[in-house]
């Protein structure tokens, strides 16, 4: 387990952790940052460089920006606190480390690399496809480009038809819309009832 | 093509008052002023004289097709020899077609029924549409004159009451009256002109509407409304027997019509006269093993049914289509033991009591025996002849007493037609018939002046008030006279009798001529005989009554005058026919169109023969006894004339101590036999009582059953109810409630909180994978 | 191998664990917001971890792209939400949204 590995894993999950304890909403936003750019250099670590980049790009560049937009908006005081009912943390709290046990639980009680080998033989896969391709480490973008065409070399044999062509259209016509949609909802409107 | 003819002209005289019924009862509903407008009554008169003309225009052309053969006897007859005289009138008869039959109409056919319209015309048919358009002509015109009094909005009938006491105003009903005589000549003539006996049937029943609507025309008068229910319900007795005589007739020869029907010499439908075959004594062709009447064809051959046997038709029940028939006969010419609706139905307006309760259609009955007359066994026409005998003396007796000027005619006309039935029963066919033409003439004379003596007298109508009115109206007394006459049989020198001598004298002679061939039957001639003399006495009772001696009742009399000319002009006319239409007597020439489709039993020279146990007179034999008879009938006329005479014509006697000393007599016949009290107590009390017993059990048992019935069903039902509210509605209620709960239940999970929902679904993915492991450890 | 993929899902379950521990007890709505962001994130860490460590390969990373790009779009619509949200309530609190509840 590398040193890099140890400090990201537990940068995101300090930073998770300290957004949900932290109650103003500009701190949590700063906790995302953090937890949300250690993941992304988990990415790198996992040899997903394009992934990271676009989490990086998105998420932290994007959505956040995008997120603090959203409490300057609605924020009526820089320090705003919603507090919820104590009672209400506690029992959050209780599931949250049974839902974590559980998962914990589940991940610990798979066999990994038995049900690896069962997957193999049961495609008549001898060889390749066993994770990422190291040779062509840290340059995921060029098979990626080929998966959205729908062509993939990566892939021995060639199978025919796995790429993600339809996906990426729907993807792109799906962002399409929500642009318009959120254009739409978020216009300025001048209510004369307020509440 | 003559009966096409005669049938052309007929049906025009038929028609034509059905016509006039149509036009009068409607435009004088619709019409502006119906209640003022003389329209109706000459609509009437019209269409009747019309068919009076067509009537004498086909009774011209019957004669001149079979060149008046029936009358050829007259010219070259000798009185001495009539059985020469007969013989002649035999073979011209075979020479010339006389009698015409066919279909008018075919109203249906269902299966091998035929219904259908005939005509059969024959010598009697036209007699009698002459005679019946004649008189109805007349009667006609005098009711212009007799009923002016509707001709106005309000008519106040002083007979009846309403029910605080005053006179029924009501408006005129001119224009009805005509319309129901108009209907009432179309179902006479129609009655007449049938050529089947179920076409006589349905206008049977038509006249008999005919007569309930005119006895019933003062309808506000109950003692009218009664009548008329009485004249139609003692008809349906009558009917009833007649229908049966029908169904029997049907089933056993399968026809209704009388004559042939003859298509190029050929029978294509032969009727019911050709299928009971007599031989010369006048006995139906029997079969000799089993007695039954056998059935032939025309020529007097035996038909046979499909399977080769015989038809045949059992003898009894040839004597029940018989007395079927003349059950009718009985009911609608007022015949005993059904005679008590005719004196009744003098209700009516007199004109409707000379027409229709007179002439023509009580006359039907008489008719109908004598159209029927081939179809009758020698047991019928016994029966024929004692009913007619009691009837005649019945009605006679009553008559003697009554006071009331036209129950008096009444009574005579039940009588007279008792003398019908009478000549018809003791094989006097032309006899009866004879007479109901001559009695037509001079009961409706009388009748009539009869109505002009009530106008004259502010319509009164009881003898003891009048008295003196001779030289007030001396045109009705005379016609009166005449017709007093008339039916006394009187005779004149010179031949100049009253139609009355020669049409009794036949009948006397044709009951004389059968008592000498059945001695035990010597009732039939005495009782006759007798009633002449009675028939006589009455008869000028009522005149002398009515017309001489002091004024009874001053106020009547000074306010009585003579009739305008539209009723007496009438009166002449039809005195005139009452005297001279049976000119000549049996020589002359009403007698001879009569006799000149006589269905005779026997051949025109036999004596007598005999035929089921009675001796049947042949006409030789009435001939020979002829003038004997004639002078016992005169006799007993006269004297009964000369009694009358001195008893109310002088006051010589008198009359109150004679009724005082035979009160218990007069009092009998003044109740008219008791019969009306008799049929109350036989049949009316009786029927009251089970109406009675009736309504008891009704209302004691049914009902109790229906209420029981009700209220049981009133608590099945609380019970229902119960259920419905506490099971049914419980149960709806129950699964509606549970919902609500469970709703409400539900409820208080949907908080509407985001958070909560959040924290459930992980509760639910941790609660799955409990199971999940717990369900698939490892 | 497997302790690396093993590490990769423990990261993976602890953020999903905190985003939706955010979303539970959060009543800002755009607290609620980035607790989705963290689920979607640890779906990301594990989608890539199986695309490194089994044989998943380069769907994993595809997959994720997909990912991320939905939850960008996601967040846009749910912030415009939220604004309208604000523009009716003049609050961002969840719990005021409840006008719905029977």
């Amino acid at each position: 387990m590398s040193l890099f590995f140890t400090i990201f894993a537990l940068a995101a999950c300090l930073g998770a952790v300290a957004v949900v304890i932290s109650q103003s909403v500009v701190r949590m936003a700063f906790w995302l940052v953090v937890s949300l750019g250690s993941v992304a250099g988990l990415f790198f670590l996992a040899d997903a460089d394009f992934i990271g980049a676009a989490q990086l790009l998105i998420y932290v560049g994007g959505t956040l920006v995008l997120l603090v937009f959203g409490i300057m908006l609605t924020a009526s005081g820089p320090y705003m606190k919603i507090p919820a009912s104590p009672g209400e943390t506690v029992v959050a709290g209780l599931i949250g480390v049974m839902f974590l046990f559980m998962v914990f639980a589940t991940i610990n009680g798979v066999d990994w690399d038995g049900s690896r080998d069962r997957i193999m033989a049961a495609t008549h896969q001898t060889e390749g496809a066993t994770g990422f391709d190291d040779r062509s480490e840290g340059n995921t973008l060029r098979p990626l480009g080929f998966a959205l065409l729908g062509v993939r070399p990566d892939v021995p044999n060639g199978v025919a038809g796995a790429g993600y062509l339809l996906p990426f259209e729907i993807a792109s016509v799906h962002l399409l819309v929500v642009l318009i949609g959120a254009a739409y909802l978020a216009r300025a409107k001048r209510r004369q009832d307020v509440v | 093509m003559v009966g096409e003819t005669l049938k052309f002209w007929l049906m025009i005289a038929w028609l034509l008052p059905l016509a006039g019924f149509v036009v009068e009862i409607f435009f004088g509903f619709y019409s502006k002023n119906p209640r003022h407008s003389k329209a109706a009554a000459w609509c009437a008169v019209g269409c009747i004289g019309i068919g009076f003309l067509c009537s004498a225009n086909a009774l011209r052309i019957w004669g001149n097709a079979n060149e008046w053969c029936v009358l050829e006897a007259a010219e070259h007859g000798d009185p001495g020899d009539t059985q020469a005289d007969a013989g002649h009138h035999e073979t011209d008869s075979a020479e010339h077609q006389t009698a015409y039959s066919g279909v008018i109409y075919t109203l249906g056919v269902f299966g091998s029924l035929e219904v259908t319209l005939d005509y059969y015309i024959d010598s009697l048919t036209l007699v009698m549409f002459t005679m019946v358009t004649l008189i109805a002509t007349c009667i006609h015109v005098f009711a212009i004159g007799y009923m002016s009094d509707e001709l106005t909005d309000e008519y106040v009938d002083h007979s009846a009451h309403t029910s605080d006491g005053g006179h029924v105003h009501r408006p005129g009903r001119f224009y009805r009256f005509f319309a129901f005589m108009s209907l009432f000549c179309f179902a006479m003539l129609g009655l007449v002109l049938a050529g089947n006996i179920f076409q006589v049937f349905i206008f049977w029943e038509l006249v008999g509407i005919c007569s309930f609507l005119l006895i019933g025309f003062y309808t506000e008068r109950k003692t009218a409304s009664d009548a008329a229910n009485k004249a139609f319900i003692m008809n349906r007795i009558g009917d009833f027997g007649f229908l049966i005589g029908l169904m029997v007739l049907w089933t056993f020869f399968g026809t209704f019509r009388f004559g042939d029907t003859v298509v190029d010499e050929q029978v294509v439908d032969q009727g019911l006269f050709s299928m009971v075959h007599r031989d010369g004594t006048g006995n139906v062709a029997r079969d000799e093993v089993t007695g039954d009447v056998l059935i032939t064809d025309t020529h007097g051959h035996v038909l046979t049914n499909e399977d080769g046997s015989n038809r045949q038709i059992p003898y009894y029940l040839l004597v029940v289509i018989g007395l079927g028939i003349f059950a009718g006969c009985v009911g609608k010419s007022a015949q005993f033991p059904l005679q008590t609706w005719l004196p009744d139905a003098m209700e009516g307006p007199t004109p409707v009591s000379a027409l229709v309760h007179s002439a023509t259609m009580v006359a039907a009955g008489v008719y109908l025996a004598g159209r029927f007359f081939p179809m009758f066994v020698q047991e019928v026409l016994l029966t024929i002849a004692y009913t007619g005998c009691i009837t005649l003396f019945l009605a006679a007796t009553i008559a003697m007493v009554a006071t009331d000027i036209k129950k008096v005619l009444a009574y005579s006309t039940i009588s007279q037609l008792g003398y019908m039935m009478l000549g018809i029963g003791v094989f006097g066919w032309a006899a009866g018939l004879f007479h109901l033409i001559t009695h037509a003439f001079f009961k409706s004379l009388m009748f009539l002046c009869s109505g002009s003596v009530i106008y004259g007298c502010h319509h009164e109508q009881e003898m003891p008030k009048m008295g003196g009115l001779l030289w007030k109206m001396p045109i009705t007394a005379f016609t009166m006279l005449v017709g007093v006459c008339a039916i006394s049989g009187f005779w004149l020198p010179f031949g100049l009798h009253f139609s009355g001598f020669h049409s009794k004298d036949a009948i006397v002679a044709s009951a004389l001529a059968f008592i000498h061939a059945n001695p035990a039957h010597f009732m039939l001639f005495l009782i006759p005989l007798l009633t002449a003399g009675i028939t006589a006495f009455y008869m000028f009772r009522m005149w002398f009554y009515t017309f001489v001696g002091k004024p009874r009742d001053q106020h009547v009399h000074d306010h009585a005058h003579e009739s305008p000319w539209v009723m007496t002009v009438p009166l002449l006319i039809l005195a005139a026919f009452a005297w001279f239409c049976a000119y000549g007597g049996e020589s002359g020439h009403l007698y001879l169109m009569l006799t000149g489709d006589e269905p005779s039993h026997l051949a025109a020279d036999v004596t007598a023969a005999t035929a089921g146990g009675i001796n049947l007179p042949g006409h030789a034999a009435i001939h020979a006894v002829h003038d004997d008879a004639g002078r016992w009938a005169l006799i007993a006329a006269l004297s009964g004339a000369l009694i009358a005479y001195v008893l109310y014509g002088t006051n010589v006697v008198n009359v109150e101590e004679i009724k005082r000393q035979l009160g218990g007599v007069h009092g009998f016949l003044a109740n008219k036999w008791y019969f009306d009290d008799l049929y109350d107590a036989l049949f009316m009390k009786p029927a009251h009582k089970v109406a009675a017993f009736c309504a008891w059990f009704d209302g004691a048992v049914f009902d109790r059953i229906l209420h029981g019935a009700a209220k049981s069903m009133i608590v099945v039902s609380k019970w229902d109810r119960v259920f419905d509210e506490t099971v049914v509605d419980g149960f709806v209620n129950l699964i509606a409630s549970a919902t609500q709960s469970v709703g409400a239940s539900l409820r208080v999970v949907q908080t509407g909180r985001l958070r909560q929902y959040v924290m459930f679904i992980v509760l639910g993915v941790v609660a799955l994978f409990a199971v999940m492991f717990t369900t698939f450890p490892g | 191998m497997p302790a690396e993929l093993n590490s990769y899902l423990l990261v993976g379950a602890v953020l999903f664990v905190c985003g939706v521990i955010c979303m539970a007890t959060k009543r800002n709505a755009i607290g609620v917001l980035m607790g989705v962001e963290l689920v979607l994130n640890g779906a990301n860490v594990n989608f890539v971890a199986f695309s490194k460590f089994t044989t998943l390969g380069l769907d994993g990373q595809v997959f994720s792209l997909f990912v991320i790009v939905l939850a960008a779009a996601e967040a846009a619509v749910a912030l415009a939400i939220v604004l309208n949200f604000y523009n009716n309530h003049l609050t961002v609190d969840v719990d005021r949204g409840n006008k719905l509840k029977g």
